[in-house]
């Protein structure tokens, strides 16, 4: 099996080395939020940077809305607490985004996710089932980082080999 | 010119199902290799929401859900009806699978899965596989009369074949 991910930052700075990045706003201020960068490589880039499904980098992805659920500095949660649980479960039984990915940093532990929308969707990204487990951000996020990824197939909510982010399940 | 019915592929186990390309129940357009995904299939024909004989075989499949979703299995549903009269149903049961829309009825002339005796409808004929991973058929169950679909039991023991022939760690690894 291979593995299927790359790290995520979102960074103050325009990222030096990053695979894709584009700047990002606050969803309702329209204030600066940083850079969002996505790495293709195994080291990590930074202390915060936490690994997503791979198939989410697109240097040619169109500008997106963004809901970043990331919990407080030294607070994580394990992937199989009923309440991350019950958010994979909201994901699989609601329509589809563009794209979504659980956030890792090891094999056990939940340390939040990106949900990406364009179009109707972004009217739902509201209701992001992972901000009810940790505080979240709604962002704009420029052209050139984010792509589009085929929705769950469900019902499964167990990951592969425990260090892929939920929901990488071996589509093409 | 080829005989669509006499170039249908066989349905029964061992054969390779044929790999469906439809719009899931949000649009999008999906294949059945695709949904599968390596993994244990569950693949049901239902005539329609409509239907008290599918109702009662969904409140079955959507008890074996929870078991499904923690052992890297699938399940996919399919029927003529259009996305979005199937994204209503999916909600309503509380399915968390993906489900396939035939309204055209391409692949159900592919396949041969056509509900003769009703002639208003032209519904899928309620049938149930199991799958391996390459749509390799385990299992074939013809749900025209209702007593002749699975039980879940039936399809555990299909599941549970299936993964231990297709995981080489079934035998869990000793130090």
């Amino acid at each position: 099996m291979t593995a299927s991910w790359c790290w995520l930052t979102l960074g103050d700075d325009a990222p030096a080395g990053a695979t894709a990045a584009a700047p990002a706003w606050d969803a309702a201020t329209g204030e600066s939020a940083g850079w969002l960068a996505l790495w293709a490589r195994r080291a990590k880039p930074s202390r915060e940077a936490r690994r997503v499904d791979g198939r989410l980098l697109d240097r040619d992805g169109a500008p997106a809305h963004v809901s970043l659920v990331r919990p407080r500095p030294g607070v994580r949660l394990l992937f199989d607490d009923l309440a991350v649980q019950q958010a994979r479960r909201d994901v699989l039984a609601r329509p589809p985004q563009d794209a979504v990915s659980t956030l890792l940093s090891d094999a056990s532990h939940f340390e939040g996710a990106i949900t990406v929308a364009r179009g109707a969707g972004v009217a739902r990204l509201a209701d992001d089932p992972f901000a009810r487990v940790f505080p979240r951000r709604l962002l704009r996020v420029g052209a050139g980082v984010l792509g589009s990824v085929p929705a769950p197939a469900g019902p499964t909510i167990e990951r592969y080999g425990s260090a892929q982010p939920w929901p990488w399940d071996r589509f093409a | 010119m080829t005989d669509p019915v006499a170039a249908r592929p066989s349905l029964a186990a061992g054969g390779a199902f044929p790999d469906l390309a439809l719009p899931d129940h949000a649009g999008n357009a999906r294949t059945l290799s695709e949904l599968v995904a390596g993994d244990p299939a569950v693949l049901q024909f239902y005539r329609g929401w409509w239907c008290p004989k599918e109702q009662a075989f969904f409140r079955r499949l959507l008890a074996l859900q929870d078991e499904a979703e923690v052992a890297y299995c699938r399940i996919i549903s399919v029927s003529v009806d259009p996305p979005p009269v199937t994204a209503a149903f999916r909600a309503g049961l509380g399915a968390r699978w993906t489900f396939l829309c035939d309204p055209d009825r391409t692949e159900q002339e592919r396949v041969g899965l056509r509900e003769t005796t009703d002639t208003v409808n032209d519904p899928y004929v309620p049938a149930v596989f199991t799958l391996a991973p390459d749509l390799t058929i385990h299992a074939a169950y013809n749900g025209y009369w209702f007593w002749g679909r699975p039980t879940n039991e039936e399809l555990r023991q299909d599941l549970r074949a299936i993964t231990r022939a297709i995981r080489p760690d079934w035998d869990a690894p000793t130090p």
